[in-house]
């Protein structure tokens, strides 16, 4: 049988069974041993690969990252930071949508998982919003949107696996999502500002109330500090930082604000040593599909038409990728269609000359797009069902907020002198320079 | 209800023997353990070598800790239905259809464990060929999850298609716990003009 009609095998079993309900990572492998029959490639390799996908130092970010949005979602201090948003842009016209996106760019910098951020917010400011009067429909597009905002920023968890599987500066990439991720979450105050409803006007918080509730909120907020500066200043890895942000929490946070938690931490370490492990064996089926796709050169079909279509322009090749993963992200979650797709991105980041970090921002961006995208839209999917609200009711109602994404990506693209600009400047190895033979400053690729 | 109690979920209730529910619950602190060894072991990493003694087996504890983790969470989110999914098109089903589906999803769950039973075994075996530095264990140590995953999740699949036959895979569920996220209180001091 031809390789590109085992793949196609391969990848019809894998999304007839995903979608008929078997979980992801069964579905993956169940496509990949019937491609791996097919292809007279032993099962047993394909088992090691599954192993390989998780066998890595920079996954071990993962778990911590996702421990410190458990523990702080548990130990019920989400509700400081909302306070604190309140305080800061409750005045504004669109009244609590605005507080919904500011908290998100809070919490994202801490969790970097948006389904973390969407319950999080579902559940703390889903009630309020309804009592204000806001459409569920309008509640449940705004939520999925803003915290679409926790793939781009540090301590974003996307990033962590595109940088190990793509051997790409993890550092690099959570420099470079600041850009796109800000640009998200002020796109977003402004639709919500000219075209958003209106909602209850409050009066400006003086300047000692917004002192207090920043004070309220300082501790946790310590957390983005922790992770963007132990990783900045070279102090730590991504891994390292998530650890001590983990200490931070457990020895500060919880002991200071809510000291009737310390008993209920072991469930806490419980519950996520469960949820660490279900994007991770995800990233161990992916990463034996992605070996598949590989080694029956499916990434090298797609790699050449896109070639043909682009020659090397590098504007022309991202577009093209943006489509594809527009589409693709629309059935498959960000985690798997990285791990599947990283040989075509790869090929694709050396044919257009393409900075690493500079493609890993724009892929990411496109991936986070596709999280309120139809027909699966993982956080818009959810963000329906905390609400209580219709898939397609909350998909209208996310149509016309699809403009800030599109100018986000497009952005993204063609300027990449912008979106590098902080990488560059803080951590200059991780986009590809290198300290000059003379000492003194850095030679950077243009 | 106690912490170790409240382990063991009760979503899909009729899908599950209650003997086997000591299993999910020390599949859960299994978890909590790994998750907090691994931290320790990461920490003590990050001391060791912040004060210049760096203990190199410290790394090797980490990965075994986070391997297992993964598989053995793997195989317990298979008894709770907490894996991810691309949607869930058998929830809106019922009747025979939805028989029909959720017996061909969980024959696809038991392939796929089969797989994982033999060939993660012959990789244990292969595994004693190879060894990590610096203890110089075999890495069969590390495949010996993969088998031990596959065992578990079979298990859980057929607890979840023997009761699913006998019982109807189709039962109205609790509400979802909100969890301890209080709403944020909002003072309202203006008119809303939505």
């Amino acid at each position: 049988m031809s390789a590109p009609v085992i793949l196609a095998l391969m990848t019809f079993c894998f999304l007839f069974f995903g979608y008929l309900g078997v979980p992801v990572p069964f579905s993956l492998l169940a496509g990949v041993f019937v491609g791996a029959m097919l292809a007279d490639v032993s099962l047993a390799a394909i088992i090691q690969k599954v192993f390989d996908g998780v066998d890595s130092e920079a996954l071990l970010a993962i778990p911590f990252f996702l421990l410190v949005g458990e523990l702080m979602s548990s130990a019920n201090v989400v509700v400081r930071i909302a306070n604190l948003s309140v305080s800061l842009v409750g005045h504004i016209r669109g009244g609590l949508s605005q507080v919904v996106v500011v908290f998100s760019m809070f919490f994202s910098e801490m969790s970097g998982s948006t389904t973390a951020d969407v319950a999080v917010m579902s559940r703390a400011l889903g009630g309020p919003m309804k009592r204000e009067g806001y459409s569920p429909a309008f509640i449940a597009a705004i939520i999925a949107s803003a915290s679409t905002i926790a793939a781009l920023v540090p301590p974003s968890i996307t990033a962590v696996v595109y940088g190990a599987v793509g051997n790409v500066s993890i550092a690099g990439l959570f420099m470079a999502g600041v850009v796109p991720g800000f640009m998200i979450g002020i796109g977003l105050m402004i639709y919500c500002y000219f075209f958003g409803p209106t909602g209850f006007t409050k009066p400006r918080a003086p300047l000692r109330q917004i002192a207090f509730a920043a004070a309220d909120a300082a501790l946790p907020l310590m957390i983005p500090v922790i992770l963007l500066g132990g990783i900045l200043t070279g102090w730590f890895t991504p891994t390292e930082a998530g650890v001590v942000a983990v200490c931070w929490i457990i020895l500060v946070v919880i002991p200071a604000l809510n000291r009737g938690h310390i008993r209920k931490i072991p469930y806490d370490f419980c519950l996520a040593g469960l949820i660490f492990s279900l994007p991770l064996i995800t990233i161990g089926a992916a990463n034996a599909f992605g070996w598949m796709l590989a080694y029956l050169r499916g990434a090298s079909y797609i790699a050449d038409v896109i070639v043909s279509i682009a020659g090397n322009d590098p504007h022309l090749i991202m577009l093209l990728m943006v489509l594809l993963f527009t589409v693709v992200g629309d059935f498959i979650e960000p985690v798997p269609t990285i791990i599947i797709f990283m040989p075509l991105v790869n090929t694709l980041t050396e044919a257009g000359g393409i900075n690493g970090v500079h493609m890993g921002v724009v892929l990411i961006a496109t991936l986070a797009f596709g999280l309120i995208t139809p027909p699966y839209g993982l956080v818009l999917l959810m963000a329906s069902k905390f609400v209580g609200v219709s898939f397609a009711k909350a998909l209208r109602a996310a149509l016309p907020i699809y403009v800030v994404f599109l100018v986000t990506i497009t952005f993204t693209i063609y300027f990449p002198k912008v979106v590098l600009w902080l990488p560059k400047h803080v951590i200059p190895e991780s986009v590809g320079c290198f300290k000059a033979p003379g000492g003194t400053g850095y030679i950077c690729p243009n | 209800m106690s912490t170790a109690d409240q382990l063991i979920l009760q979503r899909h209730r009729h899908l599950k023997w209650r003997s086997l529910d000591w299993l999910e619950q020390l599949l859960m602190i299994l978890c909590g353990l790994l998750c907090f060894g691994f931290s320790l072991s990461v920490t003590a990493d990050i001391v060791t070598r912040t004060i210049g003694h760096p203990w190199l087996w410290l790394q090797e504890v980490t990965s075994t800790l986070f391997i297992y983790a993964i598989f053995i969470g793997a195989a317990v989110a298979t008894r709770r239905n907490d894996h991810l999914y691309l949607t869930a098109i058998s929830e809106a089903m019922h009747g025979t259809p939805r028989l029909v589906v959720e017996i061909i999803i969980r024959v696809v769950v038991l392939g796929v464990a089969g797989c994982l039973i033999r060939y993660g075994y012959q990789n244990y075996l292969r595994g004693f060929g190879s060894f990590r530095l610096p203890s110089g264990t075999p890495i069969a140590s590390l495949y010996a999850v993969i088998p031990l995953s596959g065992i578990l999740i079979a298990l859980f699949t057929i607890e979840q298609l023997v009761n699913g036959i006998a019982n109807g895979f189709d039962h109205p569920e609790p509400p979802d716990d909100d969890g301890p996220i209080v709403p944020l209180d909002t003072r309202i001091v203006g008119r809303a003009e939505l």
